[in-house]
């Protein structure tokens, strides 16, 4: 007899909401935000971060210290998801997970190609992905781009990186390609269509934060789709098309049409800041996932909520480190914080 | 030889018993089915809960006995066919 889809999400569903509960609530950001380094530190110490900052506390000093036991803390949480979680829900999870494996790809690789040093390339990677922190440990060790795509070559990623032509934009857009294409395929083996919906809305707001970067840029319609991530929910092929082709006020009036509107229609008057927009539009996603996972309890959705909960914890407390370091105003740090 | 048509009143009794008895068990025993299939599912979730906060053991506890009332009804069920009848 097959086991239901509650009995199957039951465990892992009350677990990562126990997760959750551990995470800091969001009343603490804008006392964050008027703490200094050290006090903000010493609270995270004292947190759900405790060990990793314990661990690293050797090693690293000052923002570094934080920086590093964010990223150690967050790939330490998300391979335990892993663990814990069986058949259905472990591959999806493991499937989605592989975000971080592109990340970390396409982070040694910027890093190689701009001439950073190890050290520099090792404070951005989060080994939550299939890559271990050991492997990627000696991926960083190779010299060229060339050498770590050698590396790689006997993991999935490679088909993907053996187009290297000395541009590195496009093999990094064949990367994104690559995983949501193997998403959309691990949603559709499934029997969690909910996961699909979720992945498809998350594909949307990825293409309209490029399309958004792209029209600023002033980029030619042949190249904006080029890099546009097909498979979304309410932007299809024509509808990307035809967006991608329109001058940036138009563009911004045609996007009146999706419901991804409401998520800028307050900002649509001073669309000027880029950054304003794609804090609405993950801070859109976030809600979405958090109202979806509590349509569907029983379901995918709730770990997934957990996962982008949990990153933008990780991101708002980087930026507000980072932001105090470089002495930005608090306004400023606010508008970056998506919670 | 004994007569089809005369029945003896013991045998009647004894036969009766039997099919109460009979039904008895079968009320505890889908009730039992009943209440394990719906704790599975909550004992599942009260493990998860557990292992991320032992505090949550009280609740767990609670949560889990829960669908276990189902079979008291088959057990009540079962007394009342047993004494009752």
């Amino acid at each position: 007899m097959g086991k239901s889809q509650a009995v199957k999400y039951a465990y892992i569903v009350a677990r990562v909401r126990g997760m959750k509960s551990k995470l800091i609530p969001k009343e603490m950001y804008p006392k964050f935000l008027n703490m200094d380094i050290p006090e903000i530190t010493r609270f995270i110490g004292e947190s759900e971060y405790k060990s990793d900052v314990d661990e690293l506390g050797k090693k690293y000093k000052g923002t570094d210290l934080f920086e590093h036991a964010l990223n150690q803390n967050l790939a330490l949480t998300y391979r335990k998801l892993i663990e814990v979680s069986q058949n259905e829900a472990n591959y999806i999870i493991t499937e989605y997970l592989r975000y971080w494996d592109i990340w970390n790809i396409k982070t040694i690789l910027r890093g190689k190609f701009s001439g950073a040093s190890e050290d520099e390339i090792l404070e951005d990677v989060v080994s939550a992905g299939q890559l271990r922190y050991r492997d990627l440990l000696e991926i960083i060790k190779i010299g060229t781009i060339e050498g770590v795509i050698a590396a790689l070559s006997k993991t999935p990623y490679h088909p993907a990186l053996s187009g290297y032509k000395g541009v590195l934009a496009e093999i990094e857009n064949n990367l994104d390609k690559m995983y949501y294409a193997g998403l959309i395929k691990a949603g559709e083996s499934s029997e969690d269509k909910f996961f699909l919906k979720f992945l498809k809305t998350e594909i949307d707001l990825k293409n309209l934060k490029i399309l958004f970067r792209m029209k600023r840029a002033g980029m030619e319609r042949e190249e904006i789709i080029k890099l546009l991530i097909p498979g979304g929910i309410e932007l299809k092929e024509t509808q990307l098309g035809r967006l991608a082709s329109m001058p940036f006020p138009e563009f911004v009036r045609a996007l009146e049409e999706f419901s991804y509107w409401k998520a800028i229609a307050d900002i649509s008057g001073e669309l000027t800041s880029l950054i304003n927009i794609e804090t609405r539009f993950d801070k859109y996603g976030l809600i979405n996932i958090t109202r979806i996972s509590y349509y569907y309890p029983l379901s995918i959705l709730p770990v997934l909520d957990y996962i982008v909960c949990k990153k933008m914890e990780v991101d708002n407390l980087r930026m507000i480190v980072r932001g105090k370091e470089t002495k930005l105003p608090e306004e400023i740090i606010k508008a970056h914080l998506v919670m | 030889m004994v007569d089809p048509s005369v029945v003896d009143p013991a045998i009647v009794a004894a036969n009766a018993k039997g099919i109460i008895a009979i039904g008895a068990g079968i009320a505890v025993g889908l009730c039992g089915i009943g209440a394990g299939l719906g704790e599975q599912a909550i004992g599942a979730a009260a493990v998860g809960a557990m292992a991320e906060d032992e505090k949550f053991f009280g609740k767990g506890l609670l949560m889990t006995v829960i669908p276990e009332s189902i079979a008291i009804f088959g057990l009540v069920v079962a007394l009342i066919l047993l004494f009752v009848f």
